[in-house]
């Protein structure tokens, strides 16, 4: 079954109870770990913008970084309300894309620090693995969903 | 590049070099789903399906690829869209 479809103009979230269960718990976890920004897996949710100079890339953090946070605090808020099937317009969307990569990224920053070569898609046989690929199944699907929207 | 007259000289030390364009990059990385990173390019800079597609396996393929490019106001715009996006964009002014 598809967890999101382009339907009369709108995205539609359709998840089993257990899934909104587990992503309510994941975007609980991913929510503490941005207010506490203290795990290194977050590096990766947090990119320089300027490679070789030093200066310009701690006002750029100074610039972007508490806007960063908020915006995505607002976004986990805005799925953990529609978790529950929904009817989702661009911002919903966007919203749902964002939060979705952002669990990816820290999933998958944690299996890259553990070793995992991501790149060839040798994934262990553990939870957080089978975690990173559920969560980029959800995000293909809403993807999919998105570019029929746009598309219409 | 020509000074305006009316800056003070202990400014023009410090000023960049307005002239020359900035690029905003972005890089390669294993996590991004090659369809999202397509779909943002498609968002953020209003690139057909086909141009956006190219782009991201330009990214995937070469490790990085030129996105945008413009005065550093709207590269560091675009930086911080991509970023909030959570793509590993860059930028830096052109050689």
């Amino acid at each position: 079954m598809k967890r999101f479809r382009c339907e009369a103009g709108a995205v539609i979230v359709d998840l089993p109870s257990e899934e909104q269960a587990m992503l309510k718990k994941v975007l609980s976890d991913l929510r503490d770990l941005l207010i506490s920004d203290s795990d290194n897996t977050l590096r990766r949710l947090k990119p320089p913008a300027h490679l070789d100079n030093a200066e310009a890339e701690s006002s750029y953090r100074e610039l972007v970084d508490d806007d960063l946070l908020r915006g995505r605090l607002e976004e986990i808020e805005l799925v953990e309300s529609t978790l529950d099937s929904a009817e989702l317009d661009e911002v919903g969307v966007a919203a749902w894309m964002h939060s979705l990569n952002n669990l990816r990224l820290v999933l998958g920053e944690q299996l890259s620090l553990a070793g995992v070569d991501l790149a060839h898609h040798e994934l262990p046989d553990s939870a957080s693995a089978a975690l990173y690929e559920w969560i980029g199944w959800l995000l293909e699907q809403l993807i999919t969903a998105a570019n029929e929207y746009h598309d219409l | 590049m020509t000074t305006p007259v009316l800056i003070p000289e202990t400014e023009v030390e410090e000023s960049v070099d307005y002239a020359r364009p900035w690029k905003v990059l972005v890089w390669d990385d294993p996590i991004n789903l090659m369809s999202y990173v397509a779909f943002v390019f498609q968002k953020l800079f209003g690139y057909s399906k086909e141009k956006a597609h190219d782009l991201m396996m330009e990214v995937h393929v070469k490790g990085k690829a030129v996105v945008a490019s413009g005065n550093k106001e709207k590269a560091e715009f675009d930086v911080y869209r991509l970023h909030e996006h959570g793509l590993w964009a860059t930028m830096e002014q052109d050689e």
